[in-house]
Order: C-alpha cells, then structure tokens, then sequence
C-alpha cells in the first residue's frame, strides 16, 4: 500500500500533507515560513535574555547586598551555593519554557501551512 | 597511590570501552541501518551519550582544579559549559538536525551552496579538534603521573594508541552507547567518592584546614572582563564544537533535538554539582595541593586523602577510571569527527581513507601535546571555546537566522575569527601566563563581535551572492517535519535523497 504512495507523483498523492515541500513552492507559504523563522527567533533571543538577565543579577545580589555573601547554609556559603548550585534549576525552567512555546509555534506553523 | 591502582582503573575503561563499541550494538552495519537505528535510539541514550562526549579532562579535573585555585570566579566555567546548551537549544538544536547535515562543513556547504565555504570550514573544524584534544593528551599525562609515577608521556600515547586501536578497528559503531555508558561511568566515578567522603567526615567530624574563602594561591581574584569573556566563550562556544553536532543527527527530528537538548542540561547539571563539591572540599581540605601546583589532580587525590587504607584506594581506582572515561571518550569522539572530515575532503572518503584520517587526528594533537606545557586544563578548554565562538559559531548562527549570508562574507568572518582568536592564543602562548595582559588572555570579548561584524559587512557588500536555494534551505532548517505517518510513508524516498549527506563516517 505505502509503496504506490512512495513511486507515485508527489503533488498526486500528498495535496496538504506534505506541508515543508508546498510551502516552498508557492509565495503565500513564504510568509507563512519566514513569519515562523521571525516567532523562533524572537521566542529564543527573549529566553536567551531572560536567562542572562537572572545570571548577571546573582553576582550583583552577592555585591549589592553585603553579608549575604558571609551567610552559612549547613556549613557551605551562601554565594558557592548560588553560583554552584542554584543556577542550573535557572537554566533548566528556560530550557524548559522555550521548547514548550517552539512546539506551539511550529504547531501554528502547520495548522496556517495545511489550512490554505 | 598505589602504581596498581592507576594501571589497573586505565586497563579496565579501555577494555570496557572496546568491548561495548564492539559487540554493544551492531545495528549500525549499512548507512540504511544507520538510518532507521538513528530512529531507535531513545533520547536517554542519545542525551547520555552527548554529556558523556562533551564532559571532558576539563570537566573532570579542571573545574575542581580551577575551583581551587581561584574559587568563586571559576564557579563560572561549570555554569558556562551547561548554559552553552541552552544557546544551543536556542539557536542551533532543531534547524541543525532538520538541515540533515551530518558535519559542520556539511551544513555550511548545503547551506552556502559553496565548495569554497566548505573548505575553510573543514580547516577550522580540524584546527578546533586538535586544539581540544590537546588538553585531553595534558589530562591523561597527569593522571599516569600522579597514579603511577610513570614518565607523563606514557599518559598521552596511552590515551592516543587505545582511541586509534578502537577507532581504526570500527569499535565506534555503537559509538552512541559508548558515549553514554562513559556519561554514567564519570557520574559514579565522581559521585560515589563524595558520598564516602562526605560520611567520612560527618563520622570522624575532621575539621577543616582552611576556610573555603581563603585563596591558598593567593592570586588576585579574576576581574569582571575576565569573567564576562569567559562567559561569551563559553555560551557561544559550545555551539560550534564538531563533536557535538554529530550527536544531534541521531534524533528522529527536530523537536526531539530538543527534547534531548533538555535531558542533557539536566545531566550536565547533575555531573557539575560533583566537580564543584570537589573544589570546595579541596579549598576546606586540601589547600596545599594548589601551592604544589597539583590542583588539576585534586580530584584524583582527594579520595585518598580523606579515606585512608583499601576503601580509598578502590574510591581512587573508580575516580582513575572515570577521568581515563573522560580523556578517552572526548578524544574518540573528536577523532570520529576529525576523520570524518578529512577523508571525505582530503583522502576521498574510503574506508582505508577513513583510517589513515583517524591515524593523523590523533597523533598531530600528540605533537602539539609533546610540545607545549600543560595549562590549568580548565583554562586550556576555555581558550578553545573561545576558538569556537569566533569561527564556527557566527557562520552556524547567522547561516540559520539569516537569509543575507553569502559565502565570501561566512569566509570573510570564520578567517578574521581565526586569526584574531588563534594570534591571541599564540601571542599568550609565547608571553607566559604571568606576562600577558588580561584582555590578551582572554579574547574572546572581542573576537567574537568582531568576528560577527565582519561576516555580516562582508555579506552585505556581496549580497548579489546570496545562494538562489536560499528559501528551499530556510523552510527545510525552520519548518516542523511532517507529522509521523507521512514519515513513514515517504521514508524510502527521504532515504534515497539524503544518501549522500546522512552516511556515518565509519560506514564510507
């Protein structure tokens, strides 16, 4: 069954489906691509910052606030614990957040792409 | 320590390695195989087997190390090493596995439609993977020396002869579990020694030598451009690492790139909890081992030191073998790589080609690794992201994001990076650790925008250049594969173009 899918002609067998190959062809795919292209950029430089934002902040909380530097939890200090440790949960949650709204995007993406 | 202990953790890794690359897994035996097991590989294996390549003699011995040394301030390097994924789970992850690509130099061909850009870019991939296997040859060095007491040679050409004996003799087939057995290998190797230790001392309740704020080098503390530049290296960096890219072609698709991406921050943020216990423990425990100019061993060393008699010998023997992991599963897989690229581009792409190109990776770095000092190992890395995040990395982000690239201005800026980045490594290299001014030491603040500037500017001005294939390679990097059962349907005539571009290296 599959196999006179594969040897038959393209735009025959796949009208919608085959969304990658029909946005290239026609203009209004285009768009449709490269305001995808521009939602995935944006959604990565916004994450991207954000997570920046909150790693420049831990050195500037330890400077800006003295003593909280010198404060011991269970032996270890308090800013070896915030730069060692308390980073990596940051880093996750953007992984996290960002492909969340990728795959809504992509997903949006396509709905636009095979309503046409 | 105990000779024995040293020699014997080195033997049992290597057999293990070669063992499981030989009889792990033979899927992989036709590039159609490759295809179809590339669909198979769950993103656990997948993501354990990219933290496994990726956690190198940096990450083992060099984070502590460097902890030690300078405390706070080399806390960056573990965080930056993670946060390099999350830039390529940004900007990278998806799009590279969508292009299809199976090396850096394929991309920017396919994506430039230039043999020229693909030329230069095999050339920075090949400097980049003998300049990261270097460090790996200083590891191994100090690991024989420290556990053994054998000349620092042995080490080196250890490392090299099992990576060439298993490459060569296609034991990296099932490459992919390799590498991720070596991830969960390193995890214990660092883990386990904690745990003892940490009872160690809550049993004998051993009070510490010196306060882990106290510098024992007494150095001055890195300024805020040292740590800024660091950072630039080291989250630009890791997307344009050549070993790195290959892992991603194993993901069914884009989206699962980027699952995988999520397993491996979090794996990597597991692992580096341990190298930063290491380093406090040292500062609270060991401060001498920075006076003797030793803290890269601290890691080896320090299980010894806190646990007496045979249980620390056995935690040292497991701490042994997971650094051995390390130098041999980042050099193998910077190997793979190398190869892969110079007997496609030089010695045209047989399989005897494949070997000579696995012979000549991996003995060059031996050269340069004879005749240059070991640096702080994390330090040394550190150099070579900044390599990375000058060259590699404009050409992969702008030939994603932006339509404008043109191949001279992708040439334009990989050389300017190169030479800006690689003089700056040379000029520190002939001045001496203590004689080179900070922004020398640390170049890539500047050579990264500059590297950008360039390639963008030299784009514009040729922008008659821009590939005519450039919306057919756009909407296949950004656009979601088709949804499963068209994959299925169209697998065998996706199989049939993408020939060429998808083989496995060992396979041609």
């Amino acid at each position: 069954m599959t196999r006179v899918r594969v040897t038959a002609p393209r735009s025959a067998v796949r009208p919608a489906a085959d969304t990658r190959e029909a946005a290239q062809e026609s203009e209004v795919g285009q768009v449709f691509v490269r305001s995808l292209i521009r939602s995935q950029l944006r959604l990565g430089i916004v994450v991207a910052a954000g997570f920046l934002l909150i790693l420049v902040a831990f050195p500037v909380l330890l400077g800006l606030v003295p003593g909280l530097a010198a404060v011991r939890v269970a032996g270890i200090p308090f800013d070896w614990l915030l730069l060692g440790a308390g980073i990596y949960p940051v880093i996750g949650i953007s992984a996290w957040l960002y492909i969340r709204s990728a795959a809504r995007n992509e997903s949006r993406y396509r709905d636009l792409a095979e309503d046409k | 320590m105990n000779p024995v202990v040293g020699i014997a953790a080195f033997v049992a890794v290597s057999l293990a390695t070669a063992a499981i690359g030989f009889y792990g897994l033979r899927i992989s035996r036709t590039t159609g195989d490759f295809y179809v097991a590339s669909r198979t590989v769950p993103p656990w294996w997948n993501a354990s087997a990219i933290g496994g390549e990726y956690l190198s003699a940096a990450s083992f011995l060099g984070v502590a190390g460097l902890i030690l040394l300078s405390g706070t301030d080399a806390l960056w390097f573990p965080v930056g090493y993670t946060a390099g994924y999350l830039m390529l789970l940004l900007f990278v992850a998806a799009p590279l596995r969508r292009s299809g690509a199976y090396t850096i130099p394929d991309f920017t061909e396919s994506r430039l439609d230039s043999k020229a850009v693909r030329r230069v870019t095999s050339l920075i991939v090949v400097m980049v993977g003998w300049l990261y296997i270097v460090p790996q040859l200083h590891g191994a060095a100090l690991t024989i020396r420290i556990t053994t007491g054998l000349p620092s040679w042995v080490g080196s050409v250890a490392v090299v002869v099992v990576v060439c004996l298993t490459v060569v003799a296609g034991g990296m087939r099932s490459i992919t579990f390799v590498q991720a057995f070596q991830y969960w290998l390193k995890l214990t190797a660092l883990a386990v020694p904690v745990i003892f230790m940490l009872l160690a001392l809550a049993g004998t309740g051993a009070t510490p030598l010196a306060e882990p704020v106290t510098n024992p080098t007494g150095l001055p503390p890195a300024g805020m451009y040292q740590n800024i530049s660091l950072l630039v290296a080291l989250l630009f960096g890791t997307l344009g690492l050549p070993h790195v890219l290959v892992r991603f072609y194993t993901n069914p698709d884009g989206q699962s790139a980027r699952r995988t991406t999520l397993i491996v921050l979090g794996l990597l943020s597991v692992f580096y909890l341990f190298p930063t216990a290491y380093g406090l423990a040292g500062r609270l425990f060991a401060p001498d081992l920075a006076q003797r100019g030793q803290a890269d061993a601290l890691v080896l060393l320090l299980p010894g030191r806190l646990i007496g008699g045979t249980a620390g010998e056995l935690l040292s023997a497991l701490v042994v073998a997971g650094a051995f992991a390390a130098f041999l599963s980042t050099t193998s897989g910077l190997v793979v790589s190398l190869a892969g690229v110079i007997s496609q581009d030089v010695l045209g792409g047989s399989v005897r080609g494949f070997r000579v190109a696995a012979l000549i990776s991996a003995t060059v770095p031996l050269a340069f690794a004879f005749s240059t000092d070991s640096l702080a190992l994390a330090g040394s890395v550190g150099l070579v992201f900044a390599f990375t995040a000058s060259t590699l990395c404009p050409v992969l982000l702008l030939g994603i994001w932006w339509r404008g690239l043109t191949d001279a201005g992708a040439i334009a800026g990989m050389l300017t990076g190169a030479i800006l980045c690689g003089g700056a490594m040379v000029a520190g290299a002939i001045l001496g650790s203590a004689a080179t001014p900070f922004w020398l030491a640390q170049p890539a603040a500047w050579s990264v925008p500059a590297a950008f500037a360039v390639m963008v500017l030299a784009s514009r001005t040729t922008s008659n250049r821009v590939p005519a294939t450039i919306s057919r390679v756009m909407t296949r990097l950004h656009t979601p594969e088709r949804p499963l059962e068209t994959v299925r349907q169209t697998a065998e005539r996706q199989l049939v173009e993408r020939l060429p571009v998808e083989r496995h290296p060992t396979e041609r």
